[in-house]
């Protein structure tokens, strides 16, 4: 009895549910006040994403002529409950995570791709043109940042020996591997903004061509489900990035602090840049990224750090 | 869409309701994957029957309601109508009053061009740049507002002179604000001419050469950029431009980047240019004896609007009201080129060329019917309204497949 | 080629005052010209009716009570209003100013908009008629 309480309050409050889920807004309200301080203005207030939220779920969902009727509910459900699986095996909130395996990693990394193909596959079951060309653009964007993001996350695996979470964890609270493997850090933010298709990467949602891209068509309960779950996987990235590269996490001050270094940087790169076009991005991920991961894995090799 | 095996019938629409535009116009882009293979350019959506209201109109009541065909342009289309009602009244303006009427022209240049630069930003997805440039912007604003006392539609024109002295308060306040402004021109002709991502979104973009731009008659700084030597403020002096001409601006490459350098120099000289004003203010009266009648004739009027050259044909019977006023507004002229421009680039690239030519949709839908067989014909509100409902009925059941 | 050209502003933005500001602004920054709502003065007036006629929107009214006595009663619709400054100009006796103190003039209501000019019992001589409509001109 006592171990399904545990599940339960596992699954809907800490880490993964609730909790995650108001970290989630909190972060991404830190992220738009960050980005509108940085362009001079006042930003929103700290309960917009809330509000948003709130709003949208309110909001009639309008189901489009000709599409598939459950993949259309279906698909913002699973894409969000993928984010928040993820949550299960990182140390949120600076506590041990609640449950690990050996290759974890892997899972954790493509639980967080499940939300992109969901995306994707949201903006193909729509007949709109604009939803076409967006899930197209999405799609190819996963191809193009996923192999270089995915070789810069097991650079530290790699170092630590391990391919499960806690054991990377463990090895990188030692090391600050920022310092040792500072391409990979670098390849790893680059890599989240492009998940997030934030700003240079946000082609695949490029408001003035194509409308809001693959979710062109989605109105209330699925726009925010999908919604949160970018605003999640901020925060999984983040926590990623703190515990393998910034010295790891030991308490919940350490994590906010880890977490929010991060964001500040991505918060600064995407004031300062100009969305890239499509073929733009890819051509830069193949060509830069994916050698810099590359150069990151040799440099690991010859310094020993493999096994 | 219907899954088609046609690839180039994938017609990617943009407008009438759009986030790329803040007015209504359609465009229809064939793409091929990402690369647009034919464009049309559909406009008449925000037709609002101005030359046709200002057939009922007495002549002072024309001027405010010409000046709002376009409410960044504004007082140029003032300008443009006292111009030529006051040749066809055969009243001599006062060269105070002109020279106040070119500052506050050479004023709205520069609002409306970091306006612009800001839009452009913003369709290029920089969006940081978009809001420093508005909020730069605000300092023009201000100056405007101090002068004439609004923000837009400044009003400071009336029939036979303008209505808003400079006085040297004012003259300190608008050198400080132009000082600053001049700094943070600089500084964007510098991020733009040197961002390396930014760069990679204007460079070598719909480009358009001279031959080209003479072809299409682009006009203004869209066509300047090209290389054509064309500026009403030059070609045919109005105001004080006769006397103390100003610094044409020309760029020969006719991209998208050119279309930026042109936009941000030709602020640049607009500075210069209201500071010599402010400089050698004619002393004289602002404004002279106007009569309620205008004698019969017609007349046409161009000046140099932001957008290029703004012309108007006004047409008098004799009475307190206009027989017949006509105006082409420069997105006229620039429009079609967009067709033709997007041919071969990016799906992405498309929003930028479109805004490259600075459009104003509103200010430049006008009806005419031809008739040719020289019969009168009456057009009602509701034979009005019948023809668009088939028009764009007929027009839309083509496009959607379903 | 360069990044990051905007960084030293980007920099300053984030530790100074933004530039935006919550509406209402706490102190609106008013210009000695601004063009807020017209007052009109009945001082002055010989009834020429030049402003009501050139008013580009129709928003003015002269309801003439006594034309010898110099009786007049402005009425001001200041929804119509755009605010252009012709009836300033329009009228040789300075009787039309423009209140730059008064410019948050937006309702949520359609009353309120209708202003009556003039002296006290004569705008109640004029209330008391029975409202006359504006005419259109056309
Ligand atoms: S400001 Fe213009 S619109 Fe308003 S009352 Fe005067 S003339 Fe009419
Ligand atoms: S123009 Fe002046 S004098 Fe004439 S009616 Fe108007 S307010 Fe009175």
């Amino acid at each position: 009895m006592t171990e399904l309480l545990q599940v339960l309050v596992t699954m809907l409050f800490f880490p993964a549910g609730l909790f995650l889920l108001a970290n989630a807004m909190f972060y991404q309200w830190i992220d738009r006040k960050l980005v509108a301080r940085l362009q001079d203005r006042v930003g929103p207030p700290w309960y917009q994403p809330l509000a948003d939220t709130v709003k949208l779920l309110a909001n009639e969902e309008v189901l489009p002529f000709g599409v598939n009727k459950w993949l259309f509910i279906g698909l913002p459900i699973i894409g969000l409950a993928g984010a928040l699986t993820t949550a299960l095996y990182l140390p949120i909130a600076g506590l041990p995570p609640a449950y690990g395996f050996p290759g974890d990693l892997i899972v954790t990394v493509y639980m967080l791709s499940m939300l992109t193909l969901c995306l994707g596959l949201a903006g193909a079951n729509t007949r709109d043109r604009f939803s076409m060309v967006g899930a197209t653009r999405t799609l190819t964007q996963l191809f193009s940042y996923e192999a270089p993001f995915l070789l810069a996350l097991l650079g530290p695996a790699l170092a630590a020996g391990s391919w499960q979470l806690s054991d990377i964890m463990a090895y990188a609270s030692g090391n600050w591997l920022l310092l040792t493997q500072p391409i990979g850090f670098v390849v790893v933010i680059i890599g989240l903004m492009g998940k997030l298709e934030i700003t240079p990467f946000d082609a695949p949602e490029a408001e003035t061509e194509i409308v809001a891209g693959a979710l062109t068509e989605y109105s209330g309960r699925g726009l925010a489900l999908f919604r949160l779950g970018q605003w999640v996987e901020l925060v999984i990235g983040l926590t990623m990035i703190a515990a393998f590269y910034l010295g790891g996490i030991h308490n919940p001050l350490d994590y906010v602090i880890k977490t929010l270094f991060p964001l500040l940087i991505i918060a600064g790169l995407q004031t300062l840049m100009t969305r890239l076009r499509i073929d733009q991005t890819v051509g830069m991920w193949w060509r830069y990224g994916a050698l810099l991961a590359l150069v990151q894995w040799l440099l690991i090799f010859l310094m020993g750090g493999g096994q | 869409m219907t899954p088609s095996t046609d690839r180039k019938r994938f017609t990617v629409p943009i407008g009438p309701q759009h986030p790329a535009l803040k007015e209504p116009g359609h465009f229809a882009f064939d793409v091929d994957g990402e690369i647009v293979q034919s464009a049309s350019v559909r406009l008449g959506y925000a037709h609002r029957g101005i030359e046709k209201a200002t057939e009922s109109r007495t002549w002072v009541q024309n001027l405010y309601l010409l000046e709002r065909i376009c409410g960044i342009c504004s007082h140029i289309h003032a300008t443009a109508y006292c111009l030529g009602v006051e040749k066809l009244a055969e009243v001599e303006v006062p060269p105070r009053a002109q020279a106040i009427r070119s500052l506050v022209a050479e004023l709205e240049r520069i609002h409306s061009h970091l306006l612009w630069l800001g839009v452009a930003a913003h369709e290029a997805g920089f969006d940081t740049l978009f809001m420093y440039s508005w909020r730069d912007r605000e300092t023009v604003m201000d100056i405007l507002e101090a002068l004439t006392g609004n923000r837009v539609h400044y009003s400071a024109n009336v029939l036979g002179g303008v209505k808003y002295d400079v006085d040297d308060k004012q003259a300190a306040t608008i050198r400080e604000g132009l000082d600053f402004l001049e700094e943070r021109t600089l500084h964007y002709l510098e991020v733009v001419t040197t961002d390396g991502l930014f760069l990679q979104r204007t460079r070598g973009i719909g480009v358009m050469n001279r031959d080209e731009a003479e072809q299409s008659g682009v006009i203004g700084p869209t066509g300047r950029a090209s290389g054509v030597h064309r500026d009403v403020r030059i070609d045919s002096p109005y105001t004080a431009y006769a006397e103390h001409p100003i610094l044409p601006v020309y760029e020969s490459t006719g991209d998208l980047l050119a279309r930026f350098i042109v936009r941000l120099r030709e602020q640049l000289a607009s500075f210069e240019y209201i500071r010599m004003l402010l400089d050698h203010l004619p002393n004289s009266p602002l404004t002279t004896r106007m009569p309620r009648r205008v004698k019969e004739g017609e007349a046409i009027s161009r000046v140099e609007a932001p957008r290029g050259e703004l012309f108007y044909f006004i047409k008098s019977n004799g009475g307190d009201m206009p027989e017949r006023i006509h105006v082409r507004t420069p997105t006229l002229c620039n429009i079609a080129s967009v067709a033709q421009l997007v041919i071969g680039q990016h799906l992405a690239d498309v929003p930028m060329i479109l805004v490259g030519i600075d459009p104003c949709f509103s200010c430049n839908d006008r009806t005419s019917v031809i008739s040719q067989d020289g019969q009168r014909d009456l057009w009602t509100w509701d034979r009005l309204r019948q023809y668009g409902i088939n028009h764009y009925g007929t027009h839309y059941s083509k496009d959607i497949h379903r | 080629m360069k990044l990051g050209t905007l960084f030293k502003d980007a920099l300053h933005a984030l530790f100074s005052r933004a530039a935006t500001e919550p509406y209402p602004n706490p102190q609106p920054n008013e210009t000695e010209r601004l063009r807020g709502r017209l007052m009109w003065a009945p001082e002055g007036c010989t009834g020429c009716n030049l402003c009501v006629k050139d008013c580009p929107a129709n928003a003015i009214d002269l309801f003439v009570l006594d034309k010898k006595a110099k009786q007049f009663v402005m009425r001001y619709d200041v929804g119509r209003c755009t605010f252009c400054g012709q009836c300033m100009q329009s009228c040789r006796f300075e009787c039309w100013h423009a209140a730059n103190d008064d410019w948050s003039l937006a309702g949520t209501t359609v009353d309120g908009f209708t202003y009556y000019y003039g002296e006290e019992d004569d705008v109640e001589r004029v209330l008391a008629e029975p409202v006359e409509e504006h005419p259109v001109k056309v």
